[in-house]
């Protein structure tokens, strides 16, 4: 007969101010296969691990239920105490206590206990039926992807390559760099931004560990953890990398004008071009939606003064297959776009730009050679005004959440302008000042004391023209008072936002995303740079919006992560899949349709024994499958059992309250 | 409403800066100083926001205020602040530039303020030290208000916290010396 053994944990005050523990054991001791019962203020904790570990020895026990928080928590934790006790792990059970009573139930602590007591009871029934399970082995492609190539991607590629495992770095932009390669100057200590990423960047480039595929796309992947199939579709560039020297002849020859990306249409670009000079892989490609050779089939100038014969208009999309084992996903952020704020004249004054506009002004390799500029006369302005929380914090225009950075951007903005236009004089209209990290409140000071910013408290109401000033008005709650600055230019910090892309790729990848359009995490403080899918990891802003030191320490968590899913030969798997029986299988084919994971296909099979006429039934492939259950439910057969959640353990739960 | 970037360079802040040797830029707007100074209920700007005015280069607001006359010189507000700013400096620099500007908030309170400043110096001037006795007949009489706390001569005089007479001090003369230069640096200014 089962010898069970429950241990109902108090979780400190958690499951014990809310549900009478003791009363629990009481009544569980009363179920005839229960031969041990206790109760501990920290069950988690090694005292309460013990406690397991010796009453399994002592009093033999064959099944072990732990009535405590969810198995999301600490299932693995007791798993292991029973291993260290020489038992199978997965004969344990645990009954959640306190997500599914106590903390539900904090108004009726009868009710809780009472529901606490069902909660053991059926947790106790089902260990009963609990068999011997042993963990799959599944063999592991060590080779990563990595979508993206911003400084999370560069970081989290190099770390990876570094520990030789070969990486796969897919870019949709024809250069690696992302928006950092934009940044002019960084906070809070002023490096140059260029000076500390384009070196990372011929890393990347040179590294013989990293294949670098820019100016393409994942389209598919498919598979599990650790042996991932993914399609890249290899963007046309109509030029021979191969043969492209990147002399620069065909992009100052061609004559098609087009706005410059890389410095936010302040400028122009050619329609053959790199997005800028120190771009890697330094080779250009053709626009394909302005170059008129390939729109109009006129022109060819770039083809004849290529020397090498580099340009080829013939080209295709191509698409590329890669076996992988691990993906990061690191596609940064969008820049919020400020069109709803029409009180401020968006769109109306041409002296109002954004953030990453004034950044490219001040850029040592800008369009106007580092000094900021106003775009309606060209002249260089005295009053900068400076707006924050333009989107972020804002219900109805823009978006809920704090862009975390623009504080930060904005102090690091008025101390470059006063670098560059000595005599000019920057006003921040802010909400609060949010400078929380390394060296931040310092940098804030020496904008507020050194530079001699005027940081005005509140949010602008309204931008109107006078002459050829812009008139910002917004109250200074310092003072209480109404204040209007007479503004030369008015930078707006606006919010950072998820790429609209993300929930397209989220469900090209199979994992979640939040109501903005961010990659979730998998636990927002303890599994904070995993999915829920296993193998996919999240580095940068698409999780959520972060500055560069953090965004690093994500991308190396992520690296982290990947050589230790790559450590051995073969990965280990919970046995909790599906089963088919061949036998009663009628082929039906349903389990097929309903299988989120792709796990069931179909196998021919003999009719009877030594029979050569074959019938079609469903396999599962046991890599691949979560154990969902959605299979074992729309079998109309009973053909498929789930280890863990088999027939007998379920009708034990059910039977018992 | 407050008008901004207009006037060019904030040069109230640069007087003030100077005049009191401290940095009102520090200030970072916490209101410490607001809830430990022992007056600032009774002034029409805290000492928060006249800090603010002044980074905003506000002079005129500023000189009109009556916070600087209330300021009791204490010291409270700079022992607590976080910046370490001398705030009592700021406020005794606002009261200097208001004078030499002869930008002063009217109101019967701050005459009245001052008329006990002018009558405190001069009897350090006279003395070389205070004398209560004849300092608040002085300052009634001239105040135009002459049973003001009358009520509380009798008790004070028994107690002996009124001294009837002054002694004069040893050093009445160098005192007297003392005014003499600072006057006579006052008329070359």
């Amino acid at each position: 007969m089962a010898r069970v053994g429950v241990f109902v944990c108090f979780c400190g005050a958690n499951i014990a101010d809310y549900v009478d523990v003791p009363q629990v054991v009481e009544e569980v001791k009363r179920i005839r296969e229960v031969k041990f019962a206790t109760e501990y203020k920290y069950m988690c904790s090694d005292p309460g691990q013990g406690m397991i570990r010796d009453a399994i020895v002592q009093h033999k026990l064959t099944s072990i239920v732990v009535a405590a928080c969810s198995p999301r928590m600490h299932e693995k934790t007791f798993r292991k105490a029973l291993s260290d006790a020489g038992m199978n792990p997965y004969l344990l059970e645990v009954a959640n206590i306190r997500e599914h009573s106590s903390w539900v139930h904090q108004k009726d602590k009868k009710a809780a206990t009472s529901k606490a007591m069902d909660l053991c009871r059926m947790a106790v029934a089902k260990s009963i039926a609990n068999e011997q399970l042993h963990e799959i082995s599944v063999p592991v492609t060590k080779r990563a992807l990595v979508i993206g190539g911003g400084i999370a991607g560069i970081q989290a590629a190099l770390d990876i390559a570094d520990a030789r495992i070969p990486v796969v770095l897919v870019e949709r932009s024809p250069s690696i760099g992302g928006k950092m390669a934009q940044l002019d100057e960084t906070f809070p200590t002023l490096d140059c931004a260029q000076c500390i990423l384009t070196p990372k960047m011929v890393d990347v480039a040179s590294h013989p560990y990293i294949e670098l595929i820019p100016y393409s796309e994942v389209i598919e992947l498919q598979g599990f953890v650790g042996n991932y199939k993914v399609k890249i579709r290899k963007k046309a560039s109509y030029v021979n990398f191969k043969t492209c020297t990147g002399c620069g002849a065909c992009w100052q020859k061609c004559p098609v004008k087009v706005p410059n990306e890389y410095n936010m249409g302040i400028d122009k670009r050619k329609a053959i071009y790199t997005p800028f000079p120190q771009a890697v892989p330094n080779k250009p490609v053709i626009d394909a939606e302005h170059c008129t050779m390939l729109l109009k089939g006129k022109c060819g100038i770039c083809a004849k003064v290529c020397e090498k014969g580099s340009i080829d208009y013939t080209m295709q999309d191509e698409i590329i297959e890669r076996e992988i084992g691990a993906v990061v996903v690191a596609t940064g952020y969008d820049m919020w776009d400020p069109a709803p704020y029409e009180e401020y004249g968006v769109g109306r004054f041409k002296d109002i730009i954004t953030s990453l506009e004034f950044e490219r002004m001040v850029s040592a390799n800008g369009p106007t050679n580092g000094v900021p500029v106003r775009p309606s006369d060209g002249k260089v302005p005295k009053n900068v005004v400076f707006i924050k929380c333009v989107g972020s914090r804002d219900e109805a225009k823009g978006i809920e959440y704090c862009s975390k950075i623009c504080c930060m951007y904005t102090t690091k903005h008025t101390i470059l302008l006063h670098h560059k236009v000595h005599d000019s004089h920057a006003y921040v209209f802010y909400m609060d000042i949010r400078a929380a990290g390394k060296g931040y409140e310092e940098f804030v000071k020496k904008a507020q004391v050194d530079t001699g910013t005027t940081y005005l408290r509140g949010r602008v109401s309204k931008i109107y023209r006078k002459g050829d000033k812009l008139m910002v008005r917004g109250e200074d709650a310092q003072i209480g008072q109404v204040v209007e600055v007479e503004a030369d230019l008015v930078v707006l910090a606006t919010a950072v936002s998820a790429p609209k892309d993300n929930p397209e790729l989220a469900r090209m990848l199979g994992i979640s995303y939040d109501k903005y359009g961010y990659l979730s995490e998998a636990h927002p403080k303890l599994r904070p740079v995993e999915t829920a899918k296993a193998g996919i990891f999240l580095a940068g802003c698409t999780q959520a919006p972060k500055d560069i030191p953090e965004t690093v320490s994500q991308a190396s968590a992520c690296a982290a992560k990947v050589c230790g899913l790559f450590a051995g030969d073969t990965m280990k798997k919970d046995p909790m899949v599906s089963t088919i029986s061949n036998e009663y299988c009628s082929g039906c084919q349903n389990c097929v349709k309903v299988c989120p994971y792709g796990a069931i296909v179909t196998d021919e099979v003999p009719i009877g024994y030594g029979s050569k006429e074959l019938r079609t039934v469903a396999k599962i492939n046991e890599g691949v499958c979560q154990g969902c259950g959605s299979c074992v439910a729309i079998c109309r057969s009973t053909a498929i059992t789930l280890a863990g959640f088999t027939d007998p353990q379920i009708i034990n739960e059910i039977v018992s309250i | 409403m407050i008008t901004l970037g207009s006037q060019g360079k904030n040069t109230f802040l640069e007087d003030v800066n100077v005049k009191s040797g401290a940095n009102v830029l520090e200030c970072y707007q916490c209101g410490k100083c607001v809830g430990t100074c022992p007056v600032s209920q009774y002034m029409d700007f805290p000492p928060r926001e006249i800090m603010q005015m002044i980074k905003l280069g506000l002079r005129n607001e500023c000189y009109m205020a009556n916070s600087h006359w209330f300021c009791l010189t204490c010291s409270a507000c700079s022992g607590r602040c976080p910046r370490e700013i001398d705030i009592p400096a700021v406020m005794e620099a606002v009261r200097h530039l208001a004078i030499d500007e002869n930008y002063i908030n009217d109101s019967k309170k701050v005459r009245e303020i001052r008329k006990f400043h002018e009558i405190f110096l001069d009897m350090i001037k006279r003395y070389g030290r205070n004398y209560e006795l004849r300092m608040m007949a002085e300052f009634n009489i001239r105040t135009r208000n002459l049973f003001k706390d009358m009520h509380l001569a009798p008790k004070a005089l028994l107690k002996g916290k009124i001294p009837l007479g002054v002694k004069p001090l040893k050093s009445a003369k160098a005192i007297k010396r003392m005014f003499a230069i600072a006057e006579k640096l006052e008329k070359n200014k």
